[in-house]
Parts: structure tokens; sequence; C-alpha cells
């Protein structure tokens, strides 16, 4: 590969010192943070306006109306409906600059809004009413029971779908019981076709509880006892969430029981929801750890980088910006007392 | 009255905590724990999903993300890129952040028109991948706005809503991968990228729910409670959350990457959040409990 | 009239949003296509007037020097530079999308010469040339036929030049090249400043709040009661059964974080999403008849 160009290798400190400017925000608000904040949104602001532009309006008004409308007018052609339908689009981006620019034709701007508004609306009643709703009602309304997948007759997805399963472990087992039926899970486990790292992936997951040997069995009629509790659970938490939500009637008594349970499986799910924040914002962190220290480029490009002496020289300047300036605020402060 | 440890403790300068969390982040890269990650059951169904596509699939891939999200991301992307490789799937890229075009242009040079595990790949031992031809192998249909209306006519005219032509302004017609791919439906698998909205959960309501379309997501952990419950009913067949979830699924296409790498250091960070919140607390109660002593005496 | 027509407007399309949802008719699925395009646009221009709006607002600032004004000077430089930038100057001059080609008789097998900046990245049909740090001009012998030869540099920003050339045996060919830079969205000013101010910058504004979490760990995360010790134990458990040390520690932490995903978190969470779907639909019924209006404005 060639050698990466100086002026990136510049781009790369750069990158550095504008992350280390972000960062001294947690010391205090401080110029350095105000410099790397007001770069970020002049150049977000020339970005967005570029993107949109380029990749939104060009396309679907100035090439949909004038370019392709120029051209069948030359072929000799006439504008069809969809063109006039356009037109209108680009009478209503007009309305939305005029609500933006003027303040005595602000109420033009209102009909761009009400179709946006409306609109989104109308598409939304009927998308969550299909997925947040009815999807999720026809689940819950389904069995508790849950039936361990018979590994002697169970198709390919449900044996995918087992613990340790993936389509070519399911694609074997299904050969292997047409040899000879499993007379067990241990059975179905060791068959000779499988390779070492399958059964070794098989292996990991076995468990009577929530493993495979709570989900598989070889022959019908068994059922997973803790899945059917974990299935009833699941149901209890859902209906006693929506009495908690449902403040027509006093929580009281029964209802107020109920509604206990509710937001005590509320709170489990913020707690795990909560968790898997901390866990996203502490790899936002890794990922700045791992740029700066020039993780996520080349050996060769790193060299050229010297990532880990330009982290400590920016980290230096900034601090020392900072300690300056504090400094200054408080001569500043001592004199202004005075 | 001497103050008591608890009542100083609570107003401790929250900077100093910024800076142990600081060096939770940055001493393991240096001094990684080496622990190995392994892929949750949801990861695996999503792995398992690509897994039967059939040789010469094609997909549609959304990338759906910024910069920040991108450490929590972008391995699944890579590794899944990998494995679609692989398979010589027929790749069709779209986005609806604004944020994200360069960052897709970015991954069509460095995971797409190369090799990302050639042969003689060092730690690698699976399958090799090639060097994908743009409008041959893989298209990129670019950027549209629009949230979840541009989502839904994705799922009824690709043509439409990308004006009938790929970001480099080929017209789409004379593109040949893309007979017979006139909407989301006509794809074998659907992988979202997505790292908040518009994104999986857009692609649910709006599409995704009403086509039956099969579609894998990955998302950042932050969304993974959210998306969880539509794994469960089957409206996602398979669900990536956040680093430890890319991590699982480098694992299991084999190659280790930055994720398996940013898992480890996640081990540090983790464990000084729950100390933070275990300390806090024993802080806490030690100070109401000295409150009620002085009370009662 | 200047409330009441915008409002019947969007009733119209309001309406026939939900109403297109059950008419399979292809006319019905067309004119849905091109109201969506609509939204797409009127989508990208409201992004275009917020930047306006910004500097709009940024610009009397600077005029009456309030506090921190040099900042926004920043602010205007970096969106004029940026703007500048996006804009596809290349288009004014000449950008060649293919390299010169020079071909000359030369007794011998096929040879094939390429003349490109040391920068530059050649390759030949599937072979890559490796790097020539001193700028030396690439040579081989090729067999005869047709081959492709690709000028490009690793860095984005520049147009890749390709030249399929026709070569047979007693011919030497020359071709030189030099992969114009662009402007633009694709340009190379353009992708430097995403990759190394607004990338960095975007990432680092939100890896803040990793340091923030774990103060408000400290400081503000209380077992007060048996709800908040359960959200806080659900936390624990969860954060230490989607890392690798959980699994480390013990295999039942993994277990039991996905357990907790499955049967408590998901419980709540699809309450949740079945109260918020009523919610939704329940103010866009209100929007689309006219009930909610304050979208339009203060005096709707």
């Amino acid at each position: 590969m060639t050698e990466l160009p100086f002026v990136d290798v510049v781009g790369f400190w750069v990158a550095t010192f504008l992350t280390f400017c972000c960062l001294s925000f947690l010391y205090k608000d401080n110029p350095f943070y105000k410099l790397a904040e007001h770069l970020f949104i002049g150049v977000s602001v020339g970005y967005l306006i570029i993107l949109q532009w380029g990749d939104n309006l060009q396309p679907k008004l100035v090439d949909a109306l004038f370019v392709r409308g120029y051209r069948a007018l030359a072929e000799g052609g006439s504008l069809d409906r969809w063109w006039v339908m356009r037109g209108i689009a680009l009478v209503l981006v007009v309305m939305l600059f005029v609500n933006a620019l003027s303040r005595r034709y602000k109420w033009v701007g209102r009909y761009p809004v009400a179709f946006v508004v409306a609109f989104y609306a109308g598409l939304q009643i009927n998308a969550v009413a299909q997925s947040e709703l009815g999807e999720q009602i026809k689940f819950s309304a389904s069995t508790i029971d849950a039936p361990k997948v018979d590994l002697n007759s169970a198709p390919l997805d449900q044996l995918t779908s087992l613990p340790g399963g993936s389509p070519s472990i399911a694609e074997k087992l299904i050969v292997e019981r047409a040899r000879a039926p499993f007379t067990s899970v241990d059975d179905a486990v060791t068959r000779p076709s499988l390779t070492a790292p399958e059964r070794a992936d098989l292996a990991e997951t076995r468990g009577h509880l929530v493993g495979l040997d709570a989900r598989a069995a070889v022959g019908p009629g068994e059922h997973d006892r803790f899945g059917i509790v974990s299935n009833l659970l699941l149901l209890l938490g859902l209906l006693s969430s929506l009495v908690y939500f449902y403040f027509s009637v006093a929580h009281q008594g029964v209802i107020g029981k109920v509604s206990r349970f509710g937001v005590w499986t509320l709170m489990i799910g913020f707690g795990a929801s909560f968790g898997l924040t901390v866990q996203g914002r502490i790899s936002l962190a890794i990922g700045r750890a791992y740029d700066v220290s020039g993780r996520t480029v080349g050996p060769t490009d790193a060299a050229r980088i010297h990532s880990l002496p330009v982290a400590v020289v920016c980290l230096l300047l900034v601090v020392g910006g900072i300690v300056v300036w504090e400094l200054r605020n408080r001569r500043r402060s001592g004199k202004d007392s005075a | 009255m001497k103050e008591h440890w608890s009542d100083r403790l609570q107003r401790f300068d929250r900077r100093w905590i910024f800076l142990v969390m600081g060096l939770a982040v940055v001493v393991p890269l240096f001094f990684p724990l080496g622990l190995p990650a392994k892929p949750d059951r949801m990861t695996k169904a999503a792995f398992n999903a690509v897994d039967a596509l059939p040789e010469g699939a094609r997909v549609f891939v959304s990338i759906d993300l910024d910069p920040a999200s991108t450490p929590e991301i972008e391995p699944f992307f890579r590794a899944v890129i990998l494995q679609l490789k692989r398979k010589n799937a027929k790749l069709v890229f779209a986005t609806t952040w604004y944020q994200a075009p360069p960052l897709v242009d970015r991954y069509m040079r460095e995971t797409i028109e190369v090799a990302i595990a050639p042969a003689g790949t060092a730690g690698y031992s699976g399958l090799n991948d090639r060097p994908y031809r743009k409008n041959v192998d893989y298209v990129n249909l670019g950027f549209r706005d629009g949230k979840g209306a541009i989502i839904q006519a994705f799922g009824s005219s690709l043509r439409l809503a990308f004006d009938n032509h790929a970001d480099d302004g080929t017209a789409l017609e004379r593109i040949p991968m893309m007979r017979g791919l006139e909407k989301l439906a006509d794809f074998d698998l659907i992988v979202l990228v997505s790292a908040g909205s518009p994104g999986a959960k857009e692609y649910v309501q709006f599409v995704g729910t009403r086509e039956r379309l099969p579609m894998i997501a990955a998302c950042t952990a932050v969304s993974t409670t959210d998306l969880a419950p539509y794994f469960q009913t089957g409206q996602l067949i398979g669900l990536v959350g956040g680093m430890a979830g890319s991590a699982g699924y480098e694992t299991l296409v084999g190659k280790p990457g930055a994720g398996t790498a940013g898992a480890d250091v996640l081990n540090i960070g983790n464990i000084v959040v729950i100390l933070a919140i275990v300390f806090g607390n024993v802080v806490y109660f030690a100070g109401r409990y000295h409150r009620r002593q002085r009370g009662a005496s | 009239m200047k409330k009441t027509l915008p409002l019947l407007f969007g009733m119209v399309f309001g309406a026939y949003a939900v109403i297109e949802f059950y008419i399979p008719h292809h006319l019905v699925g067309s004119l849905s296509d091109e109201l969506r395009s609509w939204a797409a646009i009127l989508a990208a221009a409201a992004f275009i007037i917020g930047g306006i709006n910004i500097l709009q607002v940024t610009w009397p600032k600077i005029r009456r020097r309030e506090p921190d004004w040099q900042y926004k000077v920043v602010l205007l430089a970096a969106a004029a530079v940026m703007l500048l930038a996006g804009l596809p100057w290349h288009k004014l001059g000449d950008t060649p999308a293919t390299p010169t080609v020079l071909i000359e008789a030369v007794p011998g097998p096929a040879h094939l010469v390429v003349n490109a900046p040391a920068d530059v990245t050649i390759q030949v049909g599937a072979v890559i040339a490796p790097p020539r740090p001193d700028g030396a001009r690439y040579q081989a012998d090729v067999g005869p036929g047709t081959v492709e030869v690709k000028l490009s540099r690793r860095v984005p920003g520049y147009r890749t030049q390709l030249a399929p050339i026709t070569i047979t045996d007693g011919q030497r060919v020359t071709v030189t090249g030099d992969p114009p830079m662009l402007w633009g969205r694709e340009g190379r000013v353009f992708v430097w400043i995403y990759d190394h101010i607004f990338s960095p910058s975007n990432a680092t504004m939100f890896a803040l709040l990793a340091f923030f979490v774990a103060s408000a760990a400290f400081r503000a995360f209380r077992a007060r009661n048996l709800e908040a010790a359960l959200l806080l134990g659900a936390a624990i458990l969860m954060m230490l059964g989607r890392a690798p040390l959980g699994r480390a520690i013990s295999d039942v932490f993994p277990d039991l974080a996905q357990w907790i995903l499955d049967v408590p978190s998901n419980g709540g969470r699809r309450a949740i999403m079945m109260g918020a779907a009523i919610g939704a639909i329940a103010t866009a019924l209100r929007i689309i008849l006219g009930i909610e209006r304050s979208h339009l404005g203060s005096d709707a």
C-alpha cells in the first residue's frame, strides 16, 4: 500500500487534538471545548446542507422536474401528471422557505408542515397498529406451553434454533436420524458426522434449565418446564404492566397488588436497559481511545502518525492551556474583587 | 460535630470518577485481559440466518449509523460482510442517515472492493473472500432522507425511492444484478446496521411486519431492549446488540477484530460502574444509618 | 382561512395515508409513492432550513459582539468552508476519467509501462503493483490480449482512472495518468473535513456520556426501596452477563442476563410498546381529524 499522504497524517493529529478539546469539558466548560464545539457545529451545518441538497433535493426535485421535464419536452412529448405532482412538491418547498425567511408570510409555511405532520401521522397509524399492537398481541395470546423440539422429527429451522445449533449441524442431524433414530440427546450430539468444533459448540450449551437438554428431546410430547414457567411469567409481567398503566381505576386492593408486580417487572426491564446503556456509553469511549491510540489504522500508517506521542502532546497542550486560562481567570477575579 | 465519612464522600468531586473511568478505558488497551467473546442466543440466530442463505443470495444492507456508533456496530458490519462475501452474495447498500454516506463510501473501499480475508490471512481459517466489483457484485444506492416514509418507499419501489440510479449516477436498469430487485420483498435477507432512528424499529414498523420480510439487525446496546421484543415475536430473525454482540458475531465468523478487542476493554469499564454503584450505595446506607443513630441519640 | 385551509390540506393527506394501506390498486400505490417522495423532499428541505436558521441566529450575535462571539465566527467560517468544499468545482475544469495511452511498435514481448506519481496505486488486471516510493515508472511484460489498467489513490476524493488496453507482442504501451482531485460531496477536502473534524468531534461528544454515566452510578443510583434495588440488581446482572468477564466468572451470568432480557424486560417493554402504540394512534387521529393543531402555530 502507498504511504499515507502527509495532509492525512496532519488530519489524524487534528482529530486527536479535537478529541482532547471535547474531553476537556469533563473538567469544566472552557475555551478549548467551545472551540471544538463551534467548529463541529459549523462543519455539521455545511455538511448537512450539501448532503441534503445533493442526495435528496437534486435528484428528486431538480433532476425530476427540470432535467427530465426538459428532456421530455425536447423529445416532443408532454409533461405527465407525475411531473405536475412533483411540481406541487416544489411549491411546498418554496412555502417552507418562505416560512423560514419571511415574518409577514409565515402562515404560508403551514401547508407543508400540515402535510408532513398529518401524512406521517397517517403512515404511523397502520405501521404501529400492525407491528406494535397486532403482532405483540398475537404473540402474547399464543400458548404458554413450551414443547421440547423432537430431534427425531423436527424440521430444519427448529433444529437450527436449538442452543448450539446451526444450519450445518441441523442438516447433519437430519441425515443422522434417517440413518438411525436418536435414543437420547447425548446420542444426538455425539454422532460421527458432526465435526469436533460442532460437538464442542453443542457440549457448551448443555443444560437442563435453559440449555440444550431443556429445549430438546428424542420423542414427542415432552415439555420444557422452566420454559413454561418463563412464558407464564412473561404473560403475567405483560398483563400486570398493562394494569399499572391503566389509570382509570384506583390502584388499590387486588388491582394495587397486580400493579405492584407490574412495577417490579418494569423496574427489572429498566435495569436491564440501564445496564446495556452503560455498556453502550463505555463502548463510545473505547472507540475514541482506539482512534487516538492509532489502533484503527494499519501498522505502517500508525508508525507514520506517531499516535501515542501526538496524543501526549495534545493532552499537554490542552491541559497547559486550561491551566493558563484558569490562572488568568483567577487573576481577573482577584482584580475585580479588589 | 465532626463530619461523618459518608457525608464527605457524598460531596466527592465527580472529576475523580471521570479520571478513574478514563483509566479504566485506556489501561486495558495496553494490558488486555484476553477473554474470549461468546455469542448470545440472539447473535447466534442472526449468524444462522446468514449462514442459511444459498450461494449467490441477494441481500439488502441498510447502513444507518454515525461516527459515534461505529465502535459498537462497525465490527458486526465487517464480520457480516465477510460472511456474505464468502457466500458470493449480491449486495445492495443504502442508508437513511445523513451522517453515514462518507462512512459507507469508506466501507465500500475497505471491505467490499478488497478482500477482507484473502488466502493466507493470519489467524483466520475460514473460507476466503474476494474483492467485489461495483455494479457487478454490489450496488451502493446511496442516501435518502424521510424516516419512516422513505423506508416504506423502499418496500414499495427501490427505483422510485432512489430515482432510478445508484449513488454513482449509473441508471439502475443498466445494472444487471438489479434485475428482479424492485423492492425489499425481492431480497433473500435484509441486514440492518442500525444506530438509532430511523433504523431497525422503523423497518419493522413500516415495512417488515407488513411484508413479512426476513430481517436481522445490529443495534447499539442502548437499543437492544427496545428491539428484543421484535426478536421474540419473529419480526426480527436475529439481533446483535452492542459491542458485546458484535464481538460474539466476530467469533462466529472466525475473524476477531475491533469488537473482540473492544469487548475486552468493556470488562474493566463495567467493573468500574458496578463498583461505583455498590460503593455509592454503601456510602448512602452508611450515612442513613449514621443519621438514624444520631437522631435516636 | 389561514388556519382552516392548511388544516384541511393536512387532513386530506393524513386520511389518505391511512386508507391507502387497504386499497391494493396500482394507481393508489403510485400516488402513495409520489407522496412519500414529497415527504422525503420536505424532510431534506427542513434540514437545509435548519442549517440556514443556525446561520441566521449566529450572525446577529457576531454583529452585536455578544459574549463568545469569536466562537461564532469560527462556526460561520467552518460552515462556509464546508459549503465551498462541497460544491463540485472540478466540473468547471477537466477531470479526465482515462489516462493517456501511447502505443509503439517495439520488437519483443508485449510490454506495458505505466507512468504515475508515487502515491498512485497501479493495478494491471487483478495484479496490484508494489508501491514505488521513488516514483519510478512501472514496467512489466504482459500477455497479449485486453487488460485494464487502473490508477487510483488510496485516499478518497480522487477520480479513479481506467484504461482498457489491447496489447499484442511487438508493442510497447505507455499509460500516463494522474487521478485528478475531486470536489463536492465525494471530494478530497469535503471528506477530509468529515474524517478529521466532524467524525472525531461527533464521536467524542457522545463518548463524554461514558464518564457521566460512571459519575451518575456513584452519586445518584441509590437502592432506596425494593423497586430501585430490583433496577440496580438487574443492571448489574446485565452488565456482568453481557461482557466476557461475566462468563469467565460463571456461566450463570450470561444465561441469567439472557433470561432477564427474554422475560421481565420483554414483558415490560411489550406493555410499554402497546401503550405507546395506542397513544401514537390516538395522537395521529387527533392530528388527522384536526383536533390537534399545535403544529400549525400559536394562533391556529
